[in-house]
């Protein structure tokens, strides 16, 4: 039983020591593990977390994603160029990074690897000056949450009864049952039927078999894992040991994002307490099955998030998407049949199980089934995580859970699920929030990211944001998405800059065809739907710019040929 | 088992085809004979569904799937080419042409880039999106490779031919998304990196990205490029694999010569072999003849002091002659009688064998006699006809028929064989190949036969306490094996293949009756084998911990032989670098630089090394040991390519320009004065009692001497 690969945590290792990965050190790993230097350098070139050169004294880092270009982070990320070239402190390097998993508190920076919210530019400038007189900049104090949730079933009382109860009484086959019963779909954005997919790996052939927590999320204004971690961090552990016991594994994963330093701490401690507690180890309550528990911290990029490129990254591989299938319910984790899910899909498991199928089923409205944590970010006066019943319609989150619209300015577009799900005008609004509805609607539920924009707003803006994105984040393993990504990103900057001309409208549908048909991944296949839902809602705005040479909202630069 | 666990039926294209479970659907719809468009996939590589350009349609699937990668399954409907399915391929190819350096190096030459055809096949050709704002660069740091990373399309064959077929393990993906690329090694350039330019990456590459540098004249020459089937309809090529023939289209190019016509000159760099169709051709060394006659007029004008005096020095005659016939081995299955090198080869031959697997120079030059058409092959498709056991047949009885004899009688051991046993070993060889690092016998087994090397190098190595040791490099005429079986029946020296070895194989039997019947035979040998064995033992004297910095950082272990001159008896006279040109036709091969020690200047001279390096790769096998002592010797059918200069490690083989009258290739029939280029190092004056420059030196200032003698270190 190995878990993830010590190629990953060696790397991290030099990288602690120097600062970087000095080109010795690599050989010399190469040379103590045996592993090749084209793969290290592949790994290590693939991953943003890593640094083959040395980092320079400070190192402002600018998230202009989504949710932070809605609060001003092209501005900011500008201003703070400018400001580090004109006036220093000598060594600052200020460039753009991906989303940095801190939407609700836009926008988002790391100074020299800490990451700071709510930025503006005299604070950044504050961090920066501490960065430059060689002290830490203080980041966020990350402590276990203690917001009741109706999604907890032991509240101050004893944990971990659910998997207790299924120790004892070894009914994987009643568990599975609830499961399907209360229609657990995967939260991390694919729905697929959680019940089915224990069931898959439970009946998969084999002795050795793993369960991963997918911890990873990384999509523009997406965030609520990071919540759950913090507040819930037991549930996950014990929905992941359920899934252990059912199917037969004895390892279990938590591959989380290294942006989430303090939550990492946080399910640390909650893994130790539960193996104080007897729930994990050697024999779990005493059933004589083993089950433990270890995390990963991810190297970094979006990709990871795509279940077979993050099985690739725990490998210790480049973070590539499989050819699919087969899949990892059969061919997973060092090609071992692997349940993986995410961790609100971890975490509901016990709830069901706890508080039963029925019950669970109630929570869910307009014939929708269960909860769902929605994190909103944006323009609204509230932004966070809120959990709602599934099939609770946007406007409640946006209006009621957020407050309204920051300002009192007009709603002009919304997204259920961050760039991916593409944006919906508002006259969508009362569209229930869960997987069939969403998907009716020509958008999906995704992890449930929801984005909120006001007139200020420029929804080709939008578009190209939420494009230029996927492109950055692309692992470049396939062609459609590795070249299609950046032509999309080049047309809709022509169109941006006032070059635009009406074939591209016919460029964007090949591109799309191409994109969603023939990408590997879930990445190459969303890549269009940012653009496609404008086209489709907001076909006006993007006349304006592409017919007129206009942009109505003053936000694109239309500099002309 | 079940039935379904047996077979798997489906349909493509509307028409029904029943596989084993696990084939792909690309697979699958060969066997019907409809052919999917791919970039990425290669048949003997391990697919990995990238450039999705073999893509198709399967009723009822969301989206479309990639046909190299995706498992058939029961009662699947597959569509090859449905308008969604050509739609998505149009605007891949045109995604890559984009950014691809249209027409690419790979077009340009051999006009086969793989995008560049499936853009115009499926009218991609003008891509409406911009290119690449920078463009990746070029990496022209490998002698062989050209690297254009550019071109480049990321289609990871290069990367599976380095890895899973050659296991080189050099190339790799780098970077992330719109920014991946190929590298090699840490990102380093090739020529920095691992890379051993076996070429397997260019040969797979299917754009311009990776092409054979134009110093070796990697061109195919204009030539008719052959579709598959037209290959498959010619005997040699009717039991390979369609699909290898298709996939390397333009691998494989029909040249038709008129008589007179050259096909290729000695000397210069290529990458392909030659078969011949129908035609004859002749195969030419100019050289030596030519460089023989030079000599013979030299001296007639002027005769110098030196070289008087030097006159009355010389060895006698007796002394050098080699009784042996001497032949030169040339890179086809016949070889030229020194006195006479040319040689016929017709419809059936191959040539130029070696030059395309290992990247040697052409060791001769070939040129129609009538009117002739071949075939010139890159190197995978050589060596995928070699894989052919009747075709290696055939290869191997024109190689009894027309070669054994003149090679058995080039091993100068080996000449008294007579011709009864000749025919008798002729039906009772093997000959066997070996790949590059590939062991042929190995210290400690048992010996069961001996070896003549027909073509390649072969390194002889022993473990000594502490690691192995290079002990010799062989090449042709010679063998190895004898130890073995003359001695105690156990190998004493691993022998591996340095680069695609050939070697005939006599069994022991046949070796033990050999020695028998010629007694004076198996003497000659045990003298060599006693030689052999004796050097081995003094190196294993020598090569215990030797301190001395310069000594080893200089290479000075491997030196035999130090030309040492004291710098306070010499008066800077000359005299013996004239003494020098004197007995080497007019140039002198002593330059008076080096490593200075204290007062004495180790000069800039061949050190008969003990792992000859400049050895390696020689073409013509003019350049190897005396037989009978340490000394280097250039013969004089060097055909001056410069391999073995650029390979000496210490600048002591230099090219010299030689004034011959040898036939003017241009216009056969006709002798005309040329300058020609030959290799010269320093051969200890072979033809003389010593040494002409410490000979001459009036004042007792240079000396030949053991390197170990000179550091005064003890052994």
């Amino acid at each position: 039983m190995t878990g993830g690969s010590p190629i990953v945590a060696q790397l991290r290792e030099i990288q602690r020591a120097h600062g970087y990965i000095p080109v010795a050190a690599l050989r010399e790993l190469s040379e103590r593990t045996g592993e090749y230097l084209y793969k290290l350098h592949g790994v290590i070139s693939f991953f943003p977390h890593f640094r083959l050169q040395p980092p320079p004294p400070v190192e402002v880092l600018v998230c202009d994603d989504l949710s932070c270009h809605l609060r001003g982070g092209a501005a900011l990320l500008a201003a703070a160029q400018e400001r580090a070239r004109n006036a220093g402190p000598e060594g600052t390097v200020v460039r753009a990074v991906s989303c940095l998993g801190r939407c609700d508190r836009a926008p988002a920076c790391a100074v020299n690897e800490t990451i700071v919210s709510r930025v503006t530019l005299d604070t950044l400038a504050d961090h920066i000056a501490t960065a430059a007189a060689g002290e830490r900049v203080a980041g966020e104090h990350v402590v276990r949450g203690t917001t009741p949730l109706a999604v907890d079933p032991y509240g101050d009382g004893p944990r971990y009864g659910a998997a207790r109860a299924l120790a004892a009484s070894g009914d994987a086959a009643g568990v599975i049952a609830s499961l399907k019963a209360a229609e657990l779909r995967g939260m991390g954005g694919a729905g697929f039927r959680a019940g089915l997919k224990w069931e898959f790996v439970r009946n998969a052939a084999g002795d050795e078999k793993y369960i991963v927590c997918n911890a990873d999320e990384s999509e523009p204004g997406t965030f609520k894992d990071r919540f759950l971690l913090e507040n819930v961090p037991h549930l996950l552990v014990e929905g992941m040991l359920l899934a252990g016991l059912v199917t037969g594994a004895r390892l279990g994963i938590v591959y989380i994002r290294h942006e989430y330093e303090g939550q990492l701490e946080i399910i640390e401690h909650e893994i130790a307490a539960a193996r104080a507690a007897g729930a994990l180890g050697p024999s779990v309550f005493g059933s004589g099955r083993a089950f433990e528990l270890e995390t990963f911290v991810s190297p970094g990029g979006y990709i990871c998030g795509e279940e077979s490129a993050l099985l690739e990254a725990l490998e210790g591989k480049r973070g590539e998407p499989r050819n699919k299938p087969p899949f990892p319910v059969t061919h997973g984790l060092h090609n071992k049949p692997t349940v993986i899910n995410n961790v609100e899909t971890f975490a509901m498991a016990p709830v069901i199980l706890a508080r039963g199928a029925e019950w669970f089923r109630a929570q869910g409205k307009a014939g929708a089934s269960g909860l769902k944590f929605v994190g909103i970010s944006g323009d609204v006066v509230r932004p966070g995580v809120y959990e709602i019943g599934m099939g609770t319609p946007a406007r409640e989150v946006i209006f009621d859970r957020a407050g309204g619209m920051a300002g009192g300015r007009p709603l002009k577009a919304w997204a259920p699920s961050g760039p991916s799900s593409g944006f919906l005008p508002p006259s969508m609004v009362d569209v229930p929030l869960d997987f069939d509805s969403l998907a009716k609607a020509g958008s999906m539920l995704g992890s449930g990211a929801l984005l909120a924009l006001s007139d200020t707003a420029c929804m080709l803006d939008m578009a190209l944001n939420a494009v230029r994105f996927f492109r950055n984040e692309s692992c470049g393993k396939c062609v459609p998405c590795r070249v299609g990504s950046a032509k999309m990103v080049d047309v809709l900057s022509d169109i941006a800059g006032g070059r635009g001309r009406p074939e591209h409208l016919a460029m964007i549908d090949d591109l799309s065809h191409a994109l969603i048909q023939t990408s590997i991944c879930g990445l190459g296949q969303v890549v269009p739907m940012p653009i496609r839902s404008v086209l489709t809602h907001f076909r006006d705005e993007v006349d304006e710019h592409l017919l007129h040479k206009r942009c109505p909202a003053h936000v694109c630069p239309m500099l002309g040929a | 088992m079940t039935p379904a666990a047996t077979a798997v039926k489906l349909t493509i294209d509307g028409r029904e085809v029943t596989v084993e479970p696990g084939t792909t659907i690309f697979d699958a719809a060969r066997r019907l004979g409809i052919d999917i468009p791919t970039l990425c996939h290669a048949q003997h590589q391990t697919p990995v569904g990238v450039c999705r350009v073999c893509t198709v349609e399967v009723k009822n699937h969301r989206v479309l799937a990639a046909s190299c990668v995706r498992p058939v399954e029961e009662g699947m409907e597959v569509a090859t080419a449905s308008d969604g399915v050509r739609r998505a391929r149009r605007t891949l190819a045109e995604l890559l042409l984009a950014d691809h350096p249209s027409p690419c190096e790979r077009q340009q030459t051999t006009a086969d880039c793989e995008l560049e055809r499936l853009g115009e096949v499926y009218g991609a050709g003008a891509p409406r999106f911009a290119a690449r704002a920078w463009p990746r660069g070029l990496d022209e740091s490998s002698l062989f490779i050209a690297v254009d990373h550019t071109a480049c399309i990321l289609c990871d064959r290069c990367i599976r031919a380095c890895t899973e077929i050659k296991q080189n393990n050099v190339i790799g993906r780098a970077g992330k998304g719109y920014g991946a690329g190929i590298s090699f090694d840490n990102d380093l350039p090739m020529a920095m990196s691992s890379c051993v330019g076996c070429g397997e990456c260019m040969v797979t590459c299917p754009t311009g990205a990776l092409t054979n540098r134009k110093v070796l004249d990697v061109e195919l020459p204009p030539g008719e490029e052959m579709g598959a089937e037209e290959l498959k309809a010619l005997p040699i090529f009717a039991r390979m694999s369609g699909t290898f023939l298709d996939l390397n289209r333009g691998a494989v190019v029909r040249r038709r010569v008129r008589a007179g016509e050259i096909l290729c000159r000695e000397g210069d760099f290529g990458s392909t072999a030659f078969y011949i169709l129908s035609g004859k051709v002749e195969v030419s060394i100019a050289t030596p003849l030519g460089h023989s006659a030079a000599r013979r007029t030299a001296g007639s004008g002027r005769k110098g002091f030196f070289r008087m005096l030097t006159e009355l020095v010389k060895r006698p005659p007796a002394e050098v002659a080699d009784a042996a016939p001497r032949y030169i081995p040339i890179d086809a299955t016949v070889d030229l009688d020194l006195s006479n090198p040319v040689a016929q080869l017709g419809p059936g031959d191959l040539f130029g064998e070696m030059t395309c697997l290992s990247f040697y120079p052409r060791s001769a030059t070939v040129r129609a006699v009538e009117e002739t058409v071949v075939l010139e092959l890159l190197r995978n498709v050589l060596q995928m006809l070699q894989k052919d056991k009747v075709f290696k047949a055939d290869l191997d009885r024109r190689y009894r028929e027309r070669a054994l004899d003149t090679h058995l009688r080039t091993v100068p051991v080996l000449s008294g064989l007579s011709a009864a046993f000749v025919t008798r070993l002729r039906d009772r060889v093997h000959l066997v190949r070996f790949e590059p690092g590939q062991d042929i016998c190995k210290q400690g087994e048992a010996a069961d036969s001996f070896f003549l090397i027909r073509i390649g190098f072969v390194k002889v190595t022993q473990n000594f306490p502490g690691g192995d040791l290079v002990v010799r490099y062989l090449t042709r005429p010679d063998y190895f094996g004898e130890i073995g079986l003359l001695g105690e029946g156990v190998r004493t020296a691993t022998c591996t293949a340095l680069d695609h070895v050939e070697v005939v194989r006599i069994g022991a039997e046949d070796f033990r009756d050999m020695m028998r019947e010629f007694p004076d035979i198996e003497a000659a040998m045990s003298r060599v084998a006693r030689t052999r064995m004796q050097s081995d033992d003094r190196r294993q004297d020598t090569v215990s911990p030797l301190a001395l910095d310069d000594f080893l950082s200089q290479g000075l272990m491997e030196a035999q032989n130090l030309l040492v001159i004291d710098l306070e008896k010499c008066t800077r006279c000359d005299v013996c670098v004239r003494a020098c040109a004197d007995a080497h036709e007019g140039v002198t091969r002593l330059v008076r630089d080096g490593l200075r020690y204290d007062k004495y200047l180790v000069a800039t001279s061949c050190r008969s090394c003990r792992d000859p390096l400049c050895m390696v790769g020689c073409p013509v096998g003019s350049i190897r040991r005396h037989p009978d002592s340490l000394e280097i010797i250039i013969e004089d059918w060097c055909i001056g390519c410069g391999l073995c200069a650029t390979q000496c490690p210490y600048g002591n083989i230099n090219l010299h320009p030689f004034k011959v009258v040898a036939e003017d290739p241009e216009h056969p029939g006709v002798m005309k004065a040329q300058v020609r280029e030959k290799a010269t190092t320093c051969d200890l004056s072979r033809d003389y009692k010593e040494p002409a420059c410490v000979y001459s030196c009036p004042h007792d200032a240079l000396k030949r001497i053991e390197p170990v003698k000179f550091f005064g270190i003890q052994t």
